[in-house]
């Protein structure tokens, strides 16, 4: 049996303020789960959060928690794991948080190989504010400020992590709690800088504006939408009536683990340079 | 010599197929021809399977008849009653006495209980066949590994077939993955050391039943406009209640896959195994 996590949790500030069907929590299970096996106490565990659907998640977690500005909680996260070398980081950052506003400390803790691991939660829009285009919403998908269609392309945030110096790079669905919680656990195990990428869906705009239904149809599509076209065939709780791949459907997005390196980690190689220094 | 028909059967992941390698190889140690077909098909979904071997001086069709079969090697009871026809009259049924409850009769756990075949040993000899019954998972347990239960049962009837310990081993380190070789060696002997189950007439064994609790903490479910677990659950076990609210409407119905669980955004569903007292 999969154990009940909800000792993780605050359970006095339940329920969680994300809207019904919201993928985000689906996530947050996962990492409990992962949290809970690997049997991490709750004193050394801190999460550190940007702002942003995503991030509000950091306050429900029974840990050390951290609430910081727009898009710098990986400043904060590196700061953090610097003064604390003991405490095991986990950043919750959304596309917009990570991505755009936070970009640059994205590819710096890259970089410097700051031991975090940082999960991004994708979801292709901007949900805390009103549904606005995101750097992850594909050529021609429909958000509040694309309303005929976004004429951007998409990053590619784990190309991105791992073009950057990022030495543990994956991406997981929320469709597949299971998979993601054995993702989650390898990348909370590597020593350096652990990049997630999890695709989760917003219903209340990225759902909505796109016509994909609700929190359970989003769900179901993930697959379909990003994973293999024959295996989306096989489920065949959602396919398209002619029997052809939905829309939104993304081209070349690979899951599972996709880089793994090593690399001297940046708390490491600080502390020793200061215990060389004498005086810390 | 005339030629011999065996049938290797069992459900997905018991090895039916490894276990009619190794008889294949055992039986070309040895000069035979040998022929072999199989139908795996359902092997993924636990469902069933079956392997035939037919080996002899000159052997020109891998399919047994029915009737015709000198030897039911059977892994799992039910298959051993889906397939004890196939026996020609005085045939020898050998059969491990694991019971592996199918999909489809999960799906009723009130039912389920009374819809798998209470193992009858006594009406089986009856019928007129020579019923070996053996306790080759539980040995194979006991040798640390119960996925060698397939070797253990192997090695138990190897005693009644012509092939010598050696042609035995030799088709065991040739079909079976090197690193595990050693520890089936061991299965196969503690196989051909294995006593007959002692099975009394009246000794009918049925399944344990095993029964889960679906809880749903109300004021953390977001209810209708969610409704992932409701649309998820393949027993449709929950339902909305008046509050709107998901709520375990056939409690009975659960088979504790918790799919619910891991899919709830809100943490507001929890499944356990209720564990019987007394
Ligand atoms: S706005 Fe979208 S992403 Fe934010 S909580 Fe609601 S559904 Fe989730
Ligand atoms: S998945 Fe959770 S929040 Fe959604 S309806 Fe079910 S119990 Fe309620
Ligand atoms: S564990 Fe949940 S999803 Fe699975 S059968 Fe029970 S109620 Fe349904």
């Amino acid at each position: 049996m999969i154990p009940d996590v909800r000792g993780y949790l605050r359970e006095n500030r339940m329920p969680h303020i994300l809207c019904p069907g919201c993928g985000h929590g689906i996530v947050l299970g996962a990492l409990l789960r992962a949290v809970h096996a690997l049997g991490i106490p709750q004193d050394r565990l801190a999460v550190v959060a940007g702002i942003g659907c995503s991030s509000r998640l950091a306050g429900y977690v029974d840990a050390c928690t951290l609430h910081t500005t727009h898009g710098r909680a990986l400043a904060f996260a590196a700061g953090l794991k610097l003064a604390r070398p003991e405490l095991v980081v986990i950043v919750l950052t959304g596309d917009g948080d990570g991505l755009s506003i936070g970009g640059n400390h994205l590819i710096h803790a890259a970089r410097r190989n700051v031991d975090l691991t940082c999960i991004l939660f994708n979801n292709a829009v901007y949900g805390m504010t009103g549904g606005q285009v995101a750097p992850t919403t594909q050529p021609g998908w429909v958000a509040s400020t694309a309303p005929y269609g976004h004429p951007e392309p998409a990053f590619d945030g784990c190309a991105l992590v791992q073009g950057a110096g990022g030495t543990f790079v994956a991406r997981s669905m929320a469709y597949d709690p299971r998979g993601l919680q054995a993702i989650l656990t390898e990348a909370l195990e590597h020593r350096g800088f652990s990049y997630v990428e999890v695709l989760t869906d917003c219903p209340v705009y990225f759902g909505r504006y796109n016509r994909l239904g609700e929190g359970p149809e989003l769900l179901w599509s993930q697959k379909a939408r990003f994973g293999e076209v024959g295996q989306m065939l096989r489920d065949k709780r959602f396919v398209t009536p002619d029997g052809t791949a939905p829309a939104g459907r993304v081209e070349g997005l690979r899951f599972g683990i996709l880089h793994r390196a090593e690399r001297p980690e940046f708390t490491h190689v600080c502390w020793s340079q200061v215990r060389r220094g004498g005086d810390p | 010599m005339q030629t011999r028909n065996v049938l290797v059967v069992g459900v997905g992941g018991q090895g039916v197929l490894l276990a009619s390698n190794v008889l294949a190889a055992a039986c070309l140690a040895r000069g035979y021809d040998v022929k072999k077909s199989e139908v795996k098909g359902m092997a993924q979904r636990g469902g069933a399977v079956v392997s035939f071997v037919r080996y002899g001086e000159r052997v020109h069709s891998p399919l047994v008849e029915r009737g015709r079969a000198d030897l039911v090697l059977s892994l799992e009871w039910a298959e051993a009653l889906r397939w004890a026809a196939y026996l020609r009259p005085g045939g020898v049924l050998a059969v491990d006495l694991v019971r592996i409850l199918p999909p489809a009769a999960q799906l009723d756990h009130r039912t389920w209980q009374a819809s798998y075949p209470a193992v009858e040993v006594e009406r089986l000899r009856q019928a007129g066949w020579d019923v070996r019954p053996y306790e080759a998972s539980r040995c194979a347990a006991e040798l640390g590994d119960g996925r060698m239960a397939n070797v253990v049962l192997l090695g138990a009837v190897s005693r009644e077939l012509e092939f010598t310990v050696e042609e035995w081993e030799q088709a065991l380190r040739e079909v079976v993955p090197e690193q595990v070789v050693e520890a089936n060696l061991r299965a196969f002997h503690a196989g051909r050391e294995l006593p007959l189950a002692s099975v009394s007439p009246g000794d009918v064994r049925r399944p344990a039943a095993r029964t889960f609790r679906v809880e749903v903490t109300a004021s953390w479910c977001k209810g209708r406009s969610c409704g992932i677990c409701v649309r998820v659950c393949p027993e449709e076990v929950l339902a909305f209640g008046p509050d709107d609210r998901a709520t375990a409407a056939s409690p009975d119905r659960c088979t504790g896959c918790q799919l619910c669980q891991l899919l709830c955004p809100d943490f507001a569903v929890v499944v356990r195994e209720e564990v019987a007292v007394g």
